[in-house]
């Protein structure tokens, strides 16, 4: 096991690093000056020179990316130019807005995915069973956005229920708990209904076999049959999906965060994109690709627990 | 949150009376000081909003508007910005200002303010060190600028002093000492940590305490326990960062915010179905918009083919479609209310296909194609439709070219440029609108690449012309001069509609941004 997880932490490394170069090179190939961006209109040419001398932007593209690693490596991602604050201080600050978002989406979501996917696998053909493919189906089908907007309408304008912007009070972690339902909300609800026609599908398939009829033949009782057996094989399927979907997640919270005017890395990626803030916008990716790489890897271990033919390499 | 230790001491203040003839604006203040303003009832939370997030608390590097709605605030100036529908402004800091001649001004400061945590009382080498420091050059300041030809600071007493120009410098009284370049810090406080600050205030003295920043989410603003000025109407103002004016709608729709700007296209909708309990207010905006024709590019060197595009544009349904009627066409870069605002433009608003037709002919030109590069914004995109249904009347083929933010502002430079759509931000003094167009600024901020001499004399004179009237005929004279180049066919200047709730009594600019430090609670 131990073996394995070295084997997936070295793997993630290296795609981290490749995700970083790529990105690196593609922010500093579209076209925009920050500089001008950052000095605005009446910044005189020593200033822009000096700036430019101080972001790096005069040294080749290689030796910037070489520069990046180095820093990073020490934990030094550069400062921001316009409030001069280190780029680390201020992603560290909007990490756990998004990462609080994520997980709680998906959290609420795989809950009632799971029970929702066990109970049409369980009573298969019912009316229960149609009627949560239907719903399922239904919210696969509504972009994260759209539940956003309604779910606004409805609990924050009309019914005044949830609040409509911010992230809530630092250090009430009720506060932040209200603020937190509408945006999962938007970005957890296709999700219920993807994890439960996925779970619904695995664990039909893990019930109809032998080992399955085997417990069942021994007299055990269904609820262990199912819960302890069936649904720990049945989930696999479901783990690496959400590790691999946190891609997907990410980029969701980059609507809600804006929707609802949140803080988060992804209102961050977006106005640093938009006014060409190279340090912040690295910084930013660097944590986003993280969050993925780290999921995923997770995914993998957690599978690997749950199923040791995969850490056996079977 | 330090208490201050302030030395509360007096000063002797010249008895000349207030102000000689500066500028019109100063002759505002007079009458402003004279307005009943609205009782402030004590206590509550402000709720409000701002479009981005600060970028610096310092005065020296703050580049707009988000940053000084909190530093009007939180820091003093010699005057401020009055709020109302006109242009002026009042004494904040300063007990007396007077314009002793065309390069002096002197002013007296109240002996009542003094800076947080402990800095003590302000003095004029507050003042000195404040103004001296934009314009030193190792600072780098971006907001040099706005201090023109400032020479130095003369401290005369502990609250008195002298403001030296080499020049004399009208926009002085509306963009540099009501705006940023104008508050006061403290010499001790920025000293004591090395000359410059971020976003952090070292030490205030305004009415509002800075009360923290919380990044991408909110600052929040506090009442200062130590303000001996005019009793401030809120304990506390928390002003959100919400960047899109539909969410901000949203917020206040939701009941969580109580002031906010409101986008254009929901003002009808606002109109034909108020808010209970809130009040729409429309104010116009200096803000101006144009298309701009490059003059170097060889496609648009012939001047009638230019003049014809001019004529053929028709505003008003840009006005209609782009910004939902609630928007006016404009006649230049200066808008209604600032010296030099001209009451109509040369080509008129309404589209002529007539003479657009005969200067189409007269030009010899014929199957031209053109483009025209906009920001990627709906009103932009709307607008450039029109103009492209506009132009296609007279036989031109116009290509719309899209752009994101950062990649547009590049695009001065670029010497193959065609038309081009565009918008810039103003301050309320009309040498700012000019100084962008100069000879000096062609192919980088001046994207027509317009050379007039006799546009950069004017610009050079009128900035020094302490005749109002005569400053106005110059700026008139200065916009004639753009359009009869027929690089330019002006727009509009936008407008600022606001919606408040009627438990606060808001206090806006002429053009509709807030001055917190004056609102109001019904």
């Amino acid at each position: 096991m131990l073996s394995f997880i070295i084997k997936r932490i070295g793997l993630a490394a290296v795609i981290t690093a490749l995700a970083v170069t790529a990105l690196f090179l593609i922010i500093h190939m579209i076209p925009g000056d920050p500089v001008s961006t950052m000095l605005g209109p009446r910044a005189t040419p020593e200033m822009r020179t000096a700036l430019e001398e101080r972001m790096g932007l005069d040294r080749p593209l290689i030796v910037q990316i070489a520069l990046f690693f180095g820093n990073m490596l020490r934990g030094d991602l550069g400062m921001d130019v316009f409030s001069n604050r280190p780029v680390t201080q201020i992603v560290l600050g909007q990490v756990p807005y998004t990462l609080g978002l994520i997980l709680v989406s998906i959290s609420w979501a795989a809950v009632l995915g799971v029970a929702l996917g066990c109970y049409s696998a369980v009573n298969r053909n019912s009316l229960g069973d149609r009627l949560t493919g239907v719903l399922s189906v239904s919210v696969i089908a509504v972009p994260a956005f759209v539940v956003a907007l309604y779910s606004l309408l409805v609990f924050a304008v009309k019914l005044q229920w949830f609040p409509a912007i911010g992230a809530g009070e630092a250090g009430n972690l009720g506060d932040q708990l209200h603020h937190l339902v509408l945006p999962s909300l938007a970005i957890g609800l296709s999700w219920v209904g993807y994890i439960a026609r996925l779970v619904r599908a695995s664990m039909l398939e893990v019930l109809g076999e032998g080992h399955i009829r085997t417990a069942r033949a021994f007299g055990l009782p269904e609820g262990r049959v199912v819960f302890g057996y069936a649904l720990r094989l049945a989930i696999l399927p479901t783990v690496t999906v959400i590790g691999v979907g946190m891609g997907f997640l990410l980029s969701a919270a980059v609507f809600t965060e804006i929707v609802f005017s949140r803080p988060g890395l992804g209102k961050l990626v977006i106005d640093s994109i938009t006014t060409r803030n190279y340090p912040v916008v690295m910084g930013s990716v660097l944590f986003s690709t993280l969050i993925f790489v780290v999921s995923t890897t997770l995914a993998d271990i957690i599978n690997a627990i749950l199923d040791p033919r995969i850490r056996a390499g079977k | 949150m330090n208490r201050p230790t302030i030395a509360w001491t007096r000063v002797g203040l010249p008895r000349r009376s207030f102000l000689k003839g500066a500028t019109a604006l100063g002759g505002l203040a007079a009458t402003g000081l004279m307005l009943p303003r609205a009782a402030h009832a004590a206590g509550g939370t402000l709720k409000t909003r701002t479009y981005a997030d600060i970028r610096s608390m310092d005065p020296a590097f703050s580049q707009g508007v988000v940053d000084e709605e909190i530093q009007a605030a939180i820091y003093n100036k010699l005057i401020q910005y009055k709020p109302g529908r006109e242009w002026g402004w009042e004494l904040d800091a300063a007990a007396m200002v007077e314009q002793a001649d065309d390069t002096h001004i002197n002013f007296a400061l109240r002996d009542d303010i003094g800076f947080t945590n402990g800095f003590g009382a302000m003095t004029a080498e507050d003042v000195k060190f404040s103004f001296e420091r934009i314009i030193d050059d190792a600072l780098e300041s971006t907001n040099k600028p706005d201090w023109g030809p400032l020479d130095h600071v003369e401290v005369t007493g502990e609250r008195t002093g002298t403001i030296v120009l080499k020049n004399a410098f009208q926009p002085l009284w509306s963009i540099t000492l009501p705006y940023i370049a104008g508050n006061i810090v403290s010499k001790a406080a920025f000293e004591s940590v090395g000359g410059k600050i971020d976003t952090q205030p070292v030490a205030t003295s305004g009415p509002y305490l800075h009360a923290g920043w919380e990044p991408k989410q909110k600052t929040t603003l506090k009442r200062n326990p130590d303000w001996k000025g005019e009793a401030v109407a809120f304990d506390e103002i928390q002003i959100f960062h919400i960047d899109d004016e539909k969410a901000a709608e949203i917020a206040f729709e939701a009941g969580e915010i109580d002031f906010t700007r409101v986008s254009l296209d929901s003002v009808e909708r606002l109109k034909s179905n108020p808010i209970q309990g809130a009040t729409l207010d429309e104010y116009p905006s200096l803000y101006y918009v144009w298309v701009g024709m490059n003059l170097d590019n060889p496609k648009l060197a012939n001047l009638k083919l230019r003049q014809a595009i001019q004529y053929a544009i028709d505003v008003p349904s840009i006005m209609a479609a782009a910004y939902f009627g609630a928007a006016e066409p404009s006649t230049g870069i200066i808008a209604p209310g600032l010296p030099g605002h001209r009451d109509a433009s040369l080509t008129g608003v309404n589209a002529d296909l007539e003479k657009a037709q005969a200067l189409m002919a007269e030009s010899g030109e014929s199957g031209v194609s053109l483009a025209i590069d906009i920001l990627n914004k709906s009103a932009n995109v709307t607008a450039a439709q029109i103009i492209q249904a506009n132009l296609a009347a007279i036989g031109i083929t116009l290509e719309i070219r899209l752009h994101e933010g950062a990649t547009f502002w590049e695009l001065g430079s670029n010497e193959d440029l065609e038309l081009v759509l565009n918008r810039f931000s103003m301050t309320p003094d009309p040498y700012y609108a000019t100084s962008w167009f100069i000879a000096e600024q062609a192919g980088i901020w001046n994207w027509e690449r317009f050379r007039n001499d006799e546009f950069d004399a004017i610009h050079l004179a009128a900035q020094s012309e302490a005749d109002q009237a005569k400053r106005a005929e110059m700026y008139a004279r200065a916009q004639d001069l753009m359009e009869e180049s027929g690089a330019y066919k002006f727009l509009t200047h936008e407008a600022t509609p606001v919606i408040y709730r009627n438990s606060v009594i808001p206090a806006l600019r002429p053009d509709g941004l807030p001055l917190y430090r004056y609102f109001g609670a019904a």
